[in-house]
């Protein structure tokens, strides 16, 4: 049975706990970091972060300040356009896992030409593979597949303190995210989920996806 | 069904182990890039608590032959059910961490270095201490002449992490060297 997400960032507090439980359990190294101004650190989605929390701030028409969390990591689409587009160069470079609907990164995906790689990160729609200078492989969210493999939830959802990701069955979470939404909706009446058709990983916005990241959603 | 969630999730972890990698959906040499193994398959489960804020998080630790492998949050804990913040998350981080102190360091009355100390001295070091300063400073009576028994020199400052029964035994021995200031952890 095909596994989804649901990341409901109306509940995000932007703790980051995700982030860094995605690092421990993938034993990644620190980056070196410096002052930019923001709280989204490290700025972008690289080889030793394959989870941020991305931070959108604004004031609107009415002078107030909105600050919206993004817990930004791979959709885990239903039709992967990366697994289409390495398979054309170095099959099985990229694969989606039948059973739980995970997509993943192979060991092959070393031997993608640079330009090929690059061809790879650019058909996201979502702007997630990254690639590792070192390796050559393609890097991003699996799904903590050996977690998931072995009936545990990825580290994220587990390590989330305020219950804003939920992991399960697709059907399950589907079911979820519809009661999440409607609740949602008599705070936030732009309340939408993002993409549910075509990804695993679904987003609950308050807001136009705009007001949280340039690729927070696709439709 | 008489199992705990924790036995539950390891009949799933057996089950998962049983399956062979061709079932997984794809084919053997490519799932060989995943890691077919759980990085804390077999590992003792060792319960602790996370030593930041005062909320004090359970977590586990997974230990193998001696070493921790990795650490998260234990979901049989009321108080945090599984999950950590980004702090608690990143406990493995701190034991791996090369700037780790595992030692006593001691800094001298002007000196400007750091020296490697035992705990023997060290604990003796504090051990005299405490002593010398209840020693001068003990006041017997105030100025009424009413017997108050304290040193208003020393300072005690409790940690959350505590338990019930161990603030109980602190309390009492802390109380029987005099001391009255005491402070506790979660409001710093």
């Amino acid at each position: 049975m095909p596994k989804a997400f649901l990341v409901d960032t109306t509940r995000c507090t932007a703790c980051r706990g995700c982030q860094l439980a995605c690092k421990e359990w993938h034993d990644l190294p620190a980056n070196a970091t410096k002052q930019r101004g923001s709280h989204q650190n490290p700025p972008d989605l690289n080889p030793n972060n394959l989870k941020i929390v991305r931070f959108n701030e604004r004031m609107t028409k009415e002078g107030v300040v909105v600050w919206n969390f993004f817990p930004d990591q791979c959709r885990h689409c239903i039709t992967p356009v990366c697994v289409d587009v390495a398979d054309m160069a170095v099959p099985g470079a990229m694969i989606k896992d039948k059973k739980t609907g995970a997509v993943l990164a192979t060991e092959k995906s070393a031997k993608l030409s640079p330009a090929d790689a690059k061809a790879v990160a650019e058909a996201c729609p979502y702007n997630i593979p990254r690639i590792d200078p070192k390796t050559k492989r393609i890097t991003k969210c699996d799904m903590c597949f050996d977690r998931v493999s072995a009936g545990m939830q990825p580290i994220c959802v587990k390590t989330c303190p305020t219950g804003t990701m939920v992991f399960g069955e697709r059907e399950e979470v589907l079911a979820v995210a519809q009661k999440r939404l409607a609740f949602a909706k008599e705070r936030f009446p732009k309340a939408h989920l993002v993409d549910m058709e075509d990804v695993s990983v679904i987003y609950l916005l308050a807001e136009e996806k705009e007001h949280y990241y340039e690729y927070a959603g696709f439709m | 069904m008489n199992t705990t969630r924790r036995s539950f999730l390891k009949l799933m972890g057996v089950s998962a182990v049983g399956l062979s990698l061709g079932q997984l959906g794809f084919d053997l040499a490519e799932a060989q890039a995943y890691a077919s193994k759980l990085k804390i398959e077999g590992a003792k489960e060792v319960g602790s608590v996370c030593p930041f804020c005062s909320v004090c998080c359970q977590i586990i630790a997974y230990v193998r032959n001696g070493k921790l492998v990795s650490t998260e949050g234990d979901p049989d804990f009321p108080v945090n059910e599984g999950a950590l913040c980004a702090k608690g998350a990143a406990l493995f981080s701190m034991y791996t961490n090369p700037h780790r102190l595992t030692k006593p360091l001691y800094r001298a009355p002007f000196s400007d270095k750091w020296v490697e100390k035992d705990w023997d001295w060290t604990l003796n070091q504090i051990a005299r201490r405490v002593k010398d300063t209840r020693d001068k400073d003990m006041v017997l009576k105030n100025e009424k002449g009413q017997t108050v028994n304290r040193v208003d020199t020393l300072f005690m400052m409790g940690t959350s992490h505590a338990s019930n029964e161990e603030c109980a035994v602190i309390h009492q021995a802390i109380r029987s060297l005099g001391m009255v200031q005491m402070d506790h952890q979660a409001r710093v």
